[in-house]
């Protein structure tokens, strides 16, 4: 994804970008657009600046996006979701009902659409999964009912008695919260207003909705099985990551040219702080533990057992 | 009729509706903001205060919606849609807005209610993106952007019959092509490299911004905009009546908000046989 | 530990009440069986334990419910779930984690126990259910039994006092069942739990109930008595009283080994008697041939070397345990699934070639789902839809329909229909084009007897016309009724094929009841005894 993101990049500043630089790569026919739309030039000379510029920022782009699918594709979301604060301990189980269902329903179309053959309908083609489409949802549907009923029975949903004083305070606090942060966004958006009474609103804003919303979770009646532990290895990867993040912003700060001037072209110096501060980025390979992998049985083992 | 699977007391319809103007203000920022206030000063701070700021809300203001108004009914619900509209997201492989989930949306939105249609919004965006591995600065914007879509839709007036369905439709292909053009905005001033005529020019006026935009939402997506709207209105005109039809059956099994009664052993009458008077 | 007292429950959108008037008590530590048809008010009953009914579900309720001391008007589901632990009909629906130990602490979770505390319970219940191997599994690799295992576990783990399930072993193998079985009877036994279950196959259960509860349906009064008691009157009843009845045996015996003892005269009676079986019908040509077929999952293989041939007229019981490969068999049929290896002809043409229009003449499959194949609103237009899919006149299926359920209202959505008439609805559908092949996957699963036998005698009619009959089943009573074939599948591969007596007298786990108590002679069925008894006296008389 992160190539496909930087080609698409590459390929915008391409086309829309032209003519900026001396350098020509590649000589290209460009067309005029009309000039209700401005007159932007589409196609044109493609230059090496131009080109430089593009990769660079898609490489940015690019390396945020592997990163955040790193994280995605090593995090269990079921294991993410056991450490949801209790405000949103709701919204987490029906992330995970989703999440465990998302397979269910794969099946059920499949087995669905085999299915139509037995009334003599087509179980391929784009009819067959329109047809097998309500069958799946009303199953599903059905099967949402059974389970609800299954979690009441269990105990979902059991709360301390909250005294009504406790409620009024946290709906003030809520509700004044937020007209805080309301009042400081549009502080920040209109002249006028000192920029640091804005964000000070903004900031005392959240912190009493978060607050109020944190308070109003612990009503909840619920204990966690079996929590992540946090040790040294946990504290080592986050350690790592911050420590980086710091040298980054101190570079920033303090001058140290992070970015390779494109006009005109040179190539790429590489300055000492923020390599160091990649090698020790990279240390989370060696200290953070490894994920925990569930027994796997193969599919069609699943297929075969009734 | 609308099922309120999520029921909307006043606080929560306080905290939503604040929710909204402050996310809003996130998204049309660039647009509205006075040339010379703190937001366009600091251009490029703002986005990353905003990123900040909407995923807190977010967070508020479903914790509130959560907070006793859920019971194991809404949830299952919510996880089942969330689940469906998770499945079909990769099917269209972000080919030209080829996006079936909205469809569901809007219609599990206008089912069980706008409280529901806000939290499926939300819920099933985070969801899908941690399927598809779309997690990324962008997913509280659409998250929120989705949730209000589920929401108007659970607040559009109650008809009935085929004049529900073409309301429907056309509440589609707005939302659709609104979803498109907010999520824009979102990106649109940090986006390096554009020429003039396109680009956030943080000190221009409101006007020339705004034209800007027009601009660059013509050029770049509304390629994507326009085939995700017109695929919503179709799905729903074609299988709008079905989905909706099942839905609200399933509600009704599931007695949403059901209040049972209980009435006390009726007393027994006895005749007393000596006085001829009768007690209870 | 249980009371009604007087309660009536009334549903939100029906006037007549499910339950009139129910006054019932249940001592603690007792395992209660819960009889009746569907649809007669026995899962509202279940229900009304621990307080879904009315809470969940609605409606209006008369009288008290109490369980140990706390009444279920003033207690939600949720503040009893420390009292009451339910194990639903399809573990499946009710899970709500993907993995075996996550979803037996779940239910602790949610009371908010200490995490010792939740981590000793998970270890003891996983030992208590035999669950300990399978401990990080996830939940949709396990079999049926292994699911219903950690369903009750997951109830358990809040160390309940009361127990309800509903239908706990109607989707299980004999062998499944009869773990699930054994571990309620230790939860009865050594923990003194109080176990409320409702089955609809007594010959499984009846042994171990210390009491029975009748529940008649539309509003009648409830019979509640010990097994003994309850079995000689109630109207539907394992093949095992029933015989005791025909033959008038006091004490009614419950379990195979009593009626033994009793049998003697019986058997003395019958030296001599044969059993009078359903004739085949002599034209008998091949519908179906595999010849040396092999079906493989990836690398799973699920059907090995299997050559039966299927005639038309006959009636074939497929058996075997879950996993067996008896879906597969019957997939292959119709030209679902894996391309089989070897040879799979069905009326002269291989089925994959069949194109999907013309598959209903010659070969029908009502799946283990039948609700699969529902896609309308209405049963109708479901009925409508059948006729043009079978290109037959319009108005058959609905006669087929009417012929075979007659109480089925046509406007009626298909999936509010119950699990029976559902099955009766799916098998017109197959029906309509008269294919001379009929497959039926588990379709036993949830049928009372009532249906049942309403099933047997239709698929007896069918087998008469000519057309052939396969039957993928656990239930041994409804194959001894009317299979004359029985075809055993292990491991994907055939281990017996021959005729009904042969095979299920030479295997204890496929004997019908009477035939165990009756053996060594071979009687099937209550039936073949008592029509062989018909013209002499009956030992009832002496009775």
């Amino acid at each position: 994804m992160g190539l496909a993101i930087i080609i698409v990049r590459v390929v915008l500043q391409v086309v829309f970008v032209a003519g900026q630089g001396t350098t020509v790569v590649l000589p290209l026919p460009g067309i005029m657009l009309p000039s209700w739309l401005a007159g932007i030039r589409l196609g044109g000379d493609i230059t090496a600046e131009a080109l430089l510029t593009a990769l660079y920022d898609g490489m940015r782009l690019a390396a945020i996006i592997i990163c955040l699918g790193a994280a995605n594709a090593l995090a269990s979301p079921s294991r993410l979701l056991k450490s949801v604060p209790a405000a949103l301990y709701e919204l987490g189980i029906s992330i995970v009902v989703a999440l465990t269902f998302v397979p269910q329903l794969a099946a059920d179309v499949q087995r669905v659409q085999a299915a139509r053959r037995l009334r003599g309908r087509s179980a391929t083609g784009l009819r067959a999964l329109a047809g097998s489409a309500m069958p799946v949802l009303e199953g599903a549907l059905e099967r949402s009912v059974a389970l609800a009923a299954a979690m009441d029975s269990r105990g979902y949903g059991r709360s301390r008695h909250v005294p009504l004083a406790q409620r009024r305070a946290i709906s003030v606090a809520l509700l004044s919260g937020l007209v805080a942060v309301c009042l400081g966004t549009f502080g920040l958006l209109s002249a006028g207003t000192a920029p640091w009474l804005s964000l000070t609103m903004v900031v005392v804003g959240c912190v009493a909705c978060l607050g109020a919303a944190w308070v109003a979770g612990r009503r909840r009646i619920r204990s966690t099985y079996r929590p992540d532990p946090w040790r040294l290895a946990e504290w080592c990867v986050l350690g790592s990551g911050v420590i980086v993040a710091g040298v980054f912003v101190a570079c920033s700060m303090v001058g140290v040219d992070l970015a390779t001037p494109t006009y005109p072209p040179e190539w790429p110096t590489l300055p000492l702080a923020p390599l160091a501060a990649i090698a020790i980025a990279t240390t989370p390979v060696w200290t953070a533990p490894p994920p925990p992998m569930l027994r796997r049985t193969s599919p069609t083992a699943e297929l075969v057992s009734a | 009729m609308t099922t309120h699977a999520i029921a909307l007391g006043r606080r929560s319809r306080v905290a939503i509706g604040l929710v909204t103007l402050v996310g809003i203000a996130a998204f049309v920022w660039p647009l509205v903001a006075a040339p010379h206030s703190a937001a366009i000063a600091h251009a490029g701070d703002a986005p990353i205060l905003f990123a900040v700021l909407v995923p807190l809300l977010l967070v508020v203001v479903l914790a509130q919606l959560a907070d006793g108004n859920m019971d194991a009914k809404a949830i299952a619900m919510l996880g089942v849609l969330a689940a469906v509209i998770t499945a079909l997201r990769p099917l269209g492989g972000g080919v030209a807005g080829i996006e079936p989930i909205w469809a569901v949306l809007i219609l599990g939105g206008r089912a069980l209610g706008p409280g529901f249609g806000f939290s499926l919004g939300a819920i099933s965006m985070f969801s899908s993106a941690l399927v598809t591995g779309g997690v990324g600065p962008w997913l509280p914007f659409q998250m929120i952007a989705a949730a209000w879509v589920g929401m108007g839709a659970g607040l559009l007036p109650a008809l009935r019959g085929r004049r529900e369905l073409f309301l429907l439709a056309a509440y589609a292909g707005l939302a659709c092509l609104a979803y498109g053009l907010l999520l824009n905005l979102w990106f649109w001033p940090f986006t390096a490299g554009l020429p003039a005529q396109l680009a956030f020019i943080p000190g221009a006026g409101p006007l020339v911004n705004l034209t800007s935009w027009v601009r660059f939402s013509l050029v770049t997506s509304l390629g994507f905009d326009l085939p995700r709207a017109a695929l919503t209105v179709l799905a729903i005109l074609v299988a709008g009546t079905p989905i909706l039809n099942s839905l609200r059956r399933v509600s009704r099994k599931a007695a949403f908000g059901a209040q049972p009664t209980f009435e006390p052993e009726p007393a027994t009458i006895t005749l007393d046989h000596v006085t001829g008077r009768m007690s209870a | 530990m249980i009371t009604f007292d007087h309660v009536t429950i009334t549903y939100p959108d029906s006037t007549q009440p499910v339950l009139r008037d129910v006054s019932l008590t249940i001592p603690e530590g007792e395992l209660v069986l819960v009889v009746g048809r569907t649809g007669s008010g026995k899962t509202t009953l279940l229900r009304a334990i621990n307080g879904l009914v009315p809470h969940f579900t609605g409606g209006t309720m008369t009288g008290r419910v109490e369980i140990d001391g706390r009444a279920t008007s003033t207690h939600a589901p949720r503040d009893l779930a420390d009292l009451i632990g339910v194990v639903p009909q399809d573990p499946m629906s009710g899970f709500v984690t993907d993995t075996v130990e996550d979803e037996l602490a779940y239910g602790m979770e949610c009371l908010g126990l200490a995490p010792e505390v939740m981590r000793r319970r998970v270890e003891e219940t996983l030992d208590l259910l035999g669950l300990a191997d399978v401990r990080s599994a996830p939940l949709r690799s396990l079999s049926g039994g292994q699911r219903q295992r950690v369903a009750i576990g997951a109830a358990l783990t809040s160390h309940p006092k009361v127990l309800v399930l509903d239908e706990p072993t109607s989707a299980l193998d004999p062998g499944a069942a009869e773990e699930v079985l054994a571990a309620l009877h230790r939860l009865v036994h050594d923990l003194g739990v109080t176990v409320v279950l409702s089955e609809h196959r007594l010959e499984r259960v009846v042994q171990y109930a210390d009491l029975i509860v009748i529940v008649p349906g539309n509003g009648e009064p409830l019979q509640v008595g010990t097994p003994s008691d309850a079995m000689r009157v109630a109207p539907i009843a394992p093949p095992v009283v029933e015989l005791g009845r025909l033959a008038g045996w006091h004490p009614l015996p419950l379990t195979v080994r009593d009626a033994r003892r009793a049998a003697g005269p019986l058997r003395d009676l019958l030296i001599g008697r044969t059993p009078h079986l359903r004739p085949v019908s002599t034209g008998e040509r091949a519908l179906a041939h595999l010849q040396s077929a092999s079906v493989s999952y990836g690398s799973v293989r699920a059907l090995r070397d299997v050559t039966v041939t299927l005639n038309s007229g006959e009636v074939v019981a497929l058996m075997g345990r879950n996993g067996a490969g008896k879906s597969t068999l019957m997939q292959s049929l119709v030209g679902i699934g894996p391309v089989p290896a070897g040879t799979v002809r069905v009326t002269n043409a291989d089925p994959r070639s069949i194109a999907s229009r013309d598959l209903l003449t010659s070969v029908g499959l009502v799946p283990q789902e039948p609700a699969d194949l529902l896609e309308a609103t209405t049963i109708a237009e479901e009925c409508r839809a059948a006729d043009r899919d079978a290109h037959v006149d319009a108005g058959t299926t609905r006669a087929l329909l009417a012929l075979m359920a007659p109480e089925i209202d046509d406007r009626m959505h298909p999936r509010d229909l119950s699990e029976g008439q559902r099955l009766l609805l799916v098998l017109c559908l197959v029906l309509a084009a008269r294919p001379p092949l009929l497959l039926l996957d588990e379709p036993t699963r949830g049928l009372d007897y009532p249906t049942k036998a309403r099933l047997a005698r239709v698929l007896s009619d069918l087998a008469e016309a000519g057309h052939c009959i396969v039957l993928a089943t656990h239930d041994v009573e409804l194959v001894a009724e009317v299979a004359d074939r029985v075809v055993i599948l292990a491991d994907g591969e055939i281990v017996a094929d021959g005729p009904t007596s042969d095979v299920v007298m030479s295997s204890p786990m496929f004997a019908p009841q009477v035939a165990k108590i009756l053996s060594p002679q071979v009687w099937l069925t209550v039936d073949q005894v008592s029509a062989a008894l018909g013209s002499h006296d009956p030992m009832g008389a002496a009775g």
